[in-house]
C-alpha cells in the first residue's frame, strides 16, 4: 500500500486549519471558540508531522509532541478564564463582552 | 488505485457486522426484565434533568484542568523511555529537570488546596 | 578564550538561574507566614538583579560573540544579551512601580511575582531563540503568563473581559504563527533558523510554500507587536487590565516581540526580504495612521496610550523594512539598529508614562481619565515636569530621546530610497504630537479637578525621576546606546560577514 502523498496531508491540514479559523471567527460561544483554536493547533501539528515525513526527520514529530503539550497548557488557561467569565457575566456569549469600547 | 481502499472497506464491513451481531446476541440471550429505573437515561451518576447544557460543579473543571496538564507529561516520558539507552546522562538529567519542575507545580497545587474535594 | 573552552550551557546561564529562582520563589511564597509576604517582592527584585549581573558576565565570557547551546537552538549573541538586560531592568521597574497599586487592591500576592518572572523567562527564551521550537515555547510561556496576569483581579468584570479577548486573539495568532512555521519547515526541511537561511540562500526551495508560510508568520508576528491589521486587542486589553498589568504588557513584551521579528525575518528569512518588506510597509503606514488618529478621540489615558503603542510599533517597523535595498544588505545594520534603538526607547517611555498613571492612582482611584491630569502642575510640579518630558519624548519633540529615535528610523528609510514613506511618517507623527501635547496643556493650563493626595512612595518617586530625566539625558547623548545597538545588530548571523 502506497504511503499517503505529502500534498494530501497538507491539504487536509489546510482544510482543518481553515475550519478552525472559521470557527473562531464565526462562533459566538467562547467554549466553541476554544475548541476551534484546538482544531487549528492540531491542524498545524498534522502539517508538522507530514513535513517531517517528507524530509524523513523526527523533527516534525518532536514539534507535534510540543504542540500537543502547549495546546493543553493553553486550554487549561482558557478553561480557567472561561469559568471566571461565566461567573462574572453569567453567559458564554462573546457578544456580551462589550464593556470595553472606543 | 481503488484497491488501496479495500482494507478500509473491510474494516467498515467487519465493524458493522460485529456491532450488529453483538446487539443481536445480547437481545436474544440476555434476560429481558425492564423496570422504570433501568429504562431511565443514566449518565455518570447524575440524575438526568434539563438538557445536556446543565451546569457542572465547578470542581469538575478544576480537576479536568489539572488532569490535562499532568496527564500530558506522558507524551514526553514515553519517547524518552524508548530511547533512554542512547541519550546518556544528559538526556536522563534533562528529564529529571522536567520532572522536578512538574513537582514544583504539584507542590503548589497541593498546598493551595486544589486537590481537596471539599 | 575560544568558544569551545566555555561550559556548554554558559550562554543560557541567565535563563537557568531565572528558572531556578522563580520556582524557588513559588515554593517559598507558599510557605511564608502572612506577615512576611512582603518578602516575595524583594526576592523577585533580587532574582532579576542576579540575572542581570549573570547576563553581564555571560557577555564578558563570550566577548560579545554569538555563542550557541542546546544544539544550536539557543543563541546568546550581543543583541540577545542587550535586549535581555533591558527586559530584566524593565520588569524590575514594573515591580517597583506597581507594588503600592497592587497592595491597595489585594493583588500583591505571590502569583503576581511568579507569573511576572516566568513571563520574563519566556521573553528571554524568545529573545535567544535560534530555532522555531524554542521561539514558540518562549512565546507561549510569556503569553500564558500574561493572560493570567490580566485576569488576576478576579472581581473585576472588565479585567476578565480583557483577559478573555486577549486569550482568544492571542491563541489565534499563535496558531497562525505556528502554521506558518510548519509551512516553512515543509519547504526548507529545517527548524533551525541559521540552517533555514542557508537552505533558502542556496535556492531550490518551493517558493510558493515558502511565501505561503511567510504570510502566516508575518501575521502572527504583527499580532504580537500589535500593528494594524492585528491590533484590535491592544486598546481593550490595555484599558481593561489593571494598571499594573497594562504597565507590564506595554513594556518588556515589546522587546521580546521585536526580537522575535528579527529572529524570524532577519536571521531566518532575510533572503525573502523583498517579500516581507512590502507587507511591513502596508502594516507600518496603516498602524501609524490608525494609531495616531484614533488616539485623538480618547478620553481615557490608558486607551490613548494603547493607540499610541500601535502607532509607535508601526514606526518601529519602518526601521525593519529599510534594511535590504534591491537585494543588498549594506544599509541593514543601520536600519535594524535604528529599529532596535526605537524599541528600547519606546519601552523606557512607556515605562515612565504608565508608571506615572500608577504613581497618581490610589485606593479607589485609578487616575486613568485624561481629566484626572488637569492642573497636575499645581498639585505636584515635579511629577508634572516628568510627565511633560515623557509626553515630549513620545511626541518626538527635541531635545528628548524620542526625537532622536524617530530621526534615526527616518534616516534609515530615506537611505533606503523610500522618500514618500519618510514623508508620511513625519506627517503622521505631527498628528500624534497633538494628543501628547494636549496632556501637557491639561497639566499646565487647566484647573485641577481632583483634590486627592498624591503620595507615591519615595522609591517610586526616585525611579520615576530617573526614568523621566533619562528621556532628556539620552536625548542629548544618544551616542553610546545607539553604538551599542549597532554593534549588537552587526553580530546577527546574516549580517556578520
Amino acid at each position: 500500500m502506497a504511503a499517503l502523498p505529502l500534498e494530501q496531508a497538507l491539504v487536509l491540514a489546510a482544510l482543518l486549519f481553515a475550519l478552525g479559523l472559521a470557527g473562531v471567527l464565526v462562533r459566538r460561544n467562547v467554549l466553541y471558540m476554544l475548541m476551534s483554536i484546538e482544531i487549528m493547533l492540531n491542524a498545524t501539528a498534522l502539517a508538522f508531522v507530514a513535513a517531517g515525513a517528507r524530509w524523513a526527520q523526527p523533527d516534525g514529530q518532536v514539534m507535534f509532541v510540543f504542540v500537543l503539550a502547549l495546546a493543553a497548557a493553553e486550554v487549561a488557561v482558557g478553561l480557567a478564564l472561561l469559568l471566571l467569565l461565566y461567573r462574572r457575566f453569567g453567559t458564554l456569549d462573546a457578544d456580551a463582552l462589550s464593556e470595553l469600547r472606543g | 488505485m481503488l484497491e488501496n481502499y479495500f482494507p478500509v472497506l473491510m474494516f467498515i464491513a467487519v465493524g458493522l457486522v460485529l456491532g450488529g451481531v453483538l446487539l443481536a446476541v445480547g437481545r436474544i440471550l440476555a434476560p429481558h426484565k425492564p423496570d422504570p429505573k433501568k429504562l431511565s437515561p443514566y449518565e455518570c451518576g447524575f440524575e438526568a434533568f434539563e438538557d445536556a447544557r446543565m451546569k457542572f460543579d465547578v470542581r469538575y473543571y478544576l480537576v479536568a484542568i489539572l488532569f490535562i496538564l499532568f496527564d500530558l507529561e506522558i507524551a514526553f516520558l514515553f519517547p524518552w523511555a524508548v530511547v533512554i539507552p542512547d541519550i546518556g546522562f544528559f538526556g536522563y538529567a534533562a528529564m529529571m529537570v522536567f520532572l522536578a519542575i512538574l513537582v514544583v507545580g504539584f507542590v503548589y497545587e497541593w498546598k493551595k488546596g486544589a486537590l481537596e474535594w471539599e | 578564550m575560544s568558544a569551545s573552552d566555555l561550559p556548554i550551557l554558559l550562554p543560557a546561564y541567565g535563563e537557568i538561574l531565572l528558572l531556578v529562582l522563580a520556582s524557588a520563589i513559588l515554593l517559598v511564597d507558599l510557605f511564608l507566614p502572612e506577615r512576611l509576604r512582603g518578602l516575595t517582592h524583594w526576592l523577585s527584585l533580587a532574582t532579576l538583579a542576579a540575572c542581570f549581573v549573570l547576563t553581564v558576565q555571560v557577555v564578558r565570557a563570550t566577548g560579545g560573540q554569538a555563542a550557541y547551546t542546546f544544539g544550536g537552538m539557543f543563541v546568546a549573541d550581543l543583541m540577545a544579551n542587550v535586549l535581555k538586560l533591558v527586559v530584566y531592568a524593565a520588569v524590575a521597574a514594573v515591580l517597583v512601580y506597581s507594588r503600592r497599586y497592587l497592595a491597595e487592591r489585594g493583588m500583591l500576592r505571590g502569583e503576581f511575582f511568579v507569573l511576572a518572572l516566568f513571563a520574563t523567562l519566556g521573553m528571554a527564551v524568545m529573545i535567544s531563540a535560534n530555532h522555531m521550537l524554542a521561539l514558540y515555547l518562549g512565546l507561549e510561556l510569556m503569553s500564558l503568563c500574561v493572560y493570567s496576569m490580566v485576569a488576576l483581579n478576579r472581581d473585576s468584570a472588565t479585567s476578565t473581559e480583557a483577559a478573555m479577548k486577549y486569550f482568544v486573539l492571542g491563541a489565534l495568532a499563535s496558531g497562525l504563527l505556528l502554521y506558518g512555521m510548519s509551512m516553512l519547515y515543509g519547504a526548507t526541511g529545517t527548524l533551525d533558523l541559521t540552517q533555514m537561511a542557508q537552505v533558502i540562500a542556496v535556492g531550490q526551495v518551493n517558493g510558493v510554500v515558502l511565501v505561503f508560510g511567510l504570510v502566516f508568520v508575518v501575521a502572527g508576528l504583527s499580532f504580537k507587536l500589535g500593528v494594524v491589521p492585528f491590533h484590535m486587542w491592544i486598546p481593550d486589553v490595555y484599558h481593561g487590565a489593571p494598571n499594573a498589568m497594562t504597565l507590564f504588557i506595554s513594556t518588556a513584551p515589546k522587546l521580546a516581540a521585536f526580537a522575535m521579528a528579527v529572529r524570524m525575518l532577519v536571521n531566518g528569512l532575510i533572503d525573502l526580504a523583498g517579500d516581507w518588506q512590502q507587507m511591513l510597509v502596508v502594516m507600518a503606514v496603516l498602524s501609524m495612521a490608525l494609531g495616531n488618529f484614533a488616539a485623538i478621540a480618547q478620553t481615557n489615558i490608558k486607551r490613548m496610550l494603547a493607540y499610541s503603542t500601535i502607532s509607535h510599533m508601526g514606526f518601529m517597523l519602518l526601521g525593519l523594512l529599510a534594511g535590504v535595498v534591491g537585494g543588498n544588505r549594506f544599509s541593514a545594520p543601520d536600519a535594524y539598529s535604528a529599529a532596535m534603538f526605537y524599541t528600547v526607547v519606546y519601552v523606557l517611555m512607556s515605562l515612565g508614562s504608565f508608571g506615572m498613571v500608577l504613581a497618581l492612582s490610589r485606593a479607589g482611584f485609578e487616575a486613568e481619565e485624561l481629566d484626572d491630569y488637569r492642573g497636575l502642575n499645581q498639585r505636584d510640579p515635579w511629577l508634572a515636569f516628568l510627565m511633560l518630558l515623557l509626553m515630549f519624548a513620545l511626541a518626538g519633540v527635541p531635545p528628548t530621546v524620542g526625537f532622536y529615535a524617530k530621526l534615526a528610523v527616518i534616516d534609515a528609510v530615506i537611505k533606503a530610497g523610500q522618500i514618500w514613506l519618510a514623508v508620511v511618517a513625519v506627517l503622521l507623527s505631527l498628528v500624534g504630537a497633538f494628543y501628547y501635547l494636549r496632556v501637557v496643556k491639561l497639566m499646565y493650563f487647566d484647573e485641577p479637578r481632583d483634590a486627592g493626595p498624591i503620595a507615591p512612595g519615595r522609591d517610586v518617586r526616585w525611579l520615576l525621576s530617573a526614568n523621566g530625566l533619562a528621556m532628556l539625558v539620552l536625548g542629548v547623548m544618544p551616542g553610546s546606546l545607539m553604538a551599542l545597538c549597532l554593534v549588537a545588530v552587526q553580530g546577527l548571523y546574516p549580517l556578520a560577514r
